[in-house]
């Protein structure tokens, strides 16, 4: 009963040997990948980087929103200061503004229980907490009604070096420049934004109304603007800086699109030095691969010559090797990108950022570097089978 | 069952062409043990090669199983070695890295039998050269005659026409070659396959049906009986 002749060998048989071959192989193969691991670590922890730094990034913009553009004034010839009335018709005058608060800050030493601290003065309007999304961890925040009153809200920090119980100092007073200003709230911590509009532990909140007391003068020298979710920042832009602008004042503003784009610009330059790493050492790495399939063949030249005299086509044996050189690569991809996951937590930990796995990113390591693999691996391939099995069977 | 018409092999050597196949015509009919014997360099190796597909005729041609050979094509010679014909050398040639019924199975991977079946056909191969209890061991644990009959249950498996066999007790003392030969003869009769046999071997040879030799790439004598 003859076989119907049916001829070629499943892919999932040529797959397995090409298993057990490499298995058989060892920390030979093991040392030659060392290329195609470092290649793929260097990818994937860059990758992996830049998708924590994302993270990162957007979480700086998570309290305040991307949509915030802050605008300061710095002296020119004489204490720098915005018109008020100005500010409160910004969201009329220029169309996509949507709020824009005055305030005015300043580095003003405190005293307190006889110590000192150096807080950051906040003069700004009540609503501004609110704008600011802060929040209190004892107390209240400022009020409409505080208007001219010598009162104040402490950061955390501050707050800290000035009592060794925070929450001490509600109702007590501090002395800045002279003046006693009551404490009638401590702020929870809070991280900074990136748009950063005060360093909120170091700061003291008072009203904006009678703020001369303690800064150079009355007129808020900072405004910050939010604007509509679809408007066009830059025109909004240019739009404040005319408008704001005066003899007195240079008008500066920060957006979180050109801090963004900052950001991005140094992730990429970070990426494109792990991208040249990895490409050079993916690189070396193929030739590794080639080098180990080519010794692999020398070896194997009596199993090639026997496997062609029991009915192996030239083009079954170049497959057997081909598959085993994308193996040999894919499993160095595997274990690269085992290790570039480390890298990337390394380096993660050291910007005491939060880690996290871009995992959707991972089948790139095992992939690419099979890509790799394949490529490197068919000359010796192709070399495989041309070789002649006469010649081969008597190999020793 | 196996016809060679005119055929002509020349090996280039640097030193010029040599000839080594002289216009050698032959017919082996199915069944039965065929000798080929001759000193060393009368041709053939050459001429076994050339039977097996393995090397190809400056012209000629061989006609196996009623098919012309077609030595252009690499891989249908490949698939007709797989379809027509076993291989048995003098070295074994066993994969060490496989066990015994593993290298027995080979010849059924590249014909496209699932894994499942190739098992039991290798294990009933094996228990036919009565290896059925070295199944699982590797070619080092193996002596040479057992090596040398995993390597004919490999070269039957396949259910091939016409069995070559270069050498095969070469590497064998003369019980062990003994074993083999006796072997060969009952297999030849259990799978009605055809055996040609190269080899050096006077006992060997004399023990096969018939015997053809060879000497300077011409056959000089072929006699038949035993």
């Amino acid at each position: 009963m003859p076989r119907p002749p049916a001829y070629g060998v499943p892919f999932g048989e040529i797959v397995r040997e090409a298993f057990a071959n490499l298995r058989s192989r060892g920390q030979r193969s093991g040392l030659a990948l060392l290329g195609i691991v470092i290649g793929t670590a260097a990818i994937i922890a860059m990758l992996n980087i830049g998708h924590v730094a994302q993270l990162e990034t957007m979480k700086q913009f998570e309290r305040l929103g991307v949509d915030i553009i802050q605008v300061l004034g710095s002296p020119n010839g004489a204490p720098p200061g915005f018109e008020p009335a100005l500010i409160d018709n910004l969201p009329r005058t220029i169309p996509g503004i949507v709020e824009a608060t005055p305030y005015s800050t300043e580095q003003v030493t405190a005293r307190a229980n006889g110590k000192e601290a150096s807080v950051f003065v906040m003069a700004a309007p009540a609503v501004m907490t609110a704008r600011l999304a802060l929040a209190p961890q004892s107390g209240r925040l400022l009020t409409d009604i505080d208007d001219c009153a010598q009162v104040g809200v402490i950061g955390a920090k501050a707050g800290a070096e000035l009592s060794p119980r925070v929450d001490d100092l509600l109702g007590r007073q501090i002395a800045l420049s002279g003046y006693l200003f009551t404490v009638v709230g401590v702020l929870r911590p809070t991280p900074n934004d990136a748009v950063s509009v005060a360093r909120y532990d170091d700061a003291f909140l008072i009203p904006l109304a009678c703020a001369r007391r303690v800064l150079p003068s009355n007129l808020p020298t900072a405004v910050l603007v939010r604007t509509a979710a679809d408007a066009d920042i830059d025109a909004i832009d240019s739009e404040l800086q005319r408008t704001l602008a005066n003899k007195t004042t240079l008008v500066q503003t920060t957006n979180a699109k050109s801090i963004i784009t900052t950001m991005n610009r140094q992730k990429g330059l970070l990426a494109a030095v792990l991208a040249a790493i990895g490409g050079i050492s993916l690189l070396v790495g193929g030739i590794g691969v080639m080098n180990v399939m080519l010794m692999n063949i020398m070896e194997r030249r009596r199993e090639i010559g026997l496997r062609a005299a029991i009915g192996a086509t030239p083009r079954d044996i170049q497959t057997m090797f081909l598959v085993e050189a994308a193996m040999l690569a894919a499993a160095g991809g595997i274990a690269g990108a085992i290790l570039g996951l480390l890298i990337s937590a390394l380096v993660v930990k050291l910007f005491h950022w939060d880690f996290a796995v871009a995992y959707h990113l991972m089948p790139i390591g095992p992939l690419g570097s099979g890509v790799i693999g394949v490529l490197f691996g068919l000359y010796p391939a192709v070399s495989a089978s041309r070789i002649d099995p006469i010649e081969a069977l008597r190999a020793e | 069952m196996l016809k060679l018409a005119g055929i002509e092999k020349a090996y280039k050597t640097p030193g010029g062409t040599v000839p080594v196949l002289h216009g050698l015509s032959l017919e082996i009919e199915a069944g039965g043990l065929c000798a080929i014997v001759g000193p060393s360099g009368s041709g053939k190796s050459t001429l076994l090669n050339i039977i097996g597909l393995l090397d190809r005729p400056d012209s000629g041609q061989v006609f196996l199983d009623g098919e012309t050979a077609d030595f252009a094509n690499a891989a249908e010679a490949a698939r007709l070695r797989n379809r027509l014909i076993g291989f048995v050398f003098q070295s074994f040639q066993l994969l060490p890295r496989l066990t015994a019924w593993e290298n027995v199975a080979l010849p059924l991977l590249y014909r496209n039998v699932p894994r499942a079946e190739r098992r039991p056909r290798a294990l009933a191969m094996l228990e036919r050269v009565g290896l059925a209890d070295r199944a699982e061991h590797r070619p080092n644990q193996l002596s040479g005659g057992q090596s040398q009959r995993v390597a004919l249950a490999r070269a039957l498996v396949s259910d091939p026409r016409l069995l070559l066999a270069d050498e095969p007790t070469g590497n064998l003392d003369s019980v062990t070659a003994g074993e083999v030969l006796t072997l060969l003869r009952s297999l030849s009769q259990d799978f009605g396959v055809t055996i040609v046999i190269v080899t050096h071997d006077r006992d060997l040879a004399t023990a096969c049906g018939r015997r053809i030799e060879i000497r300077d790439g011409r056959i000089i004598a072929d006699t038949r009986g035993h």
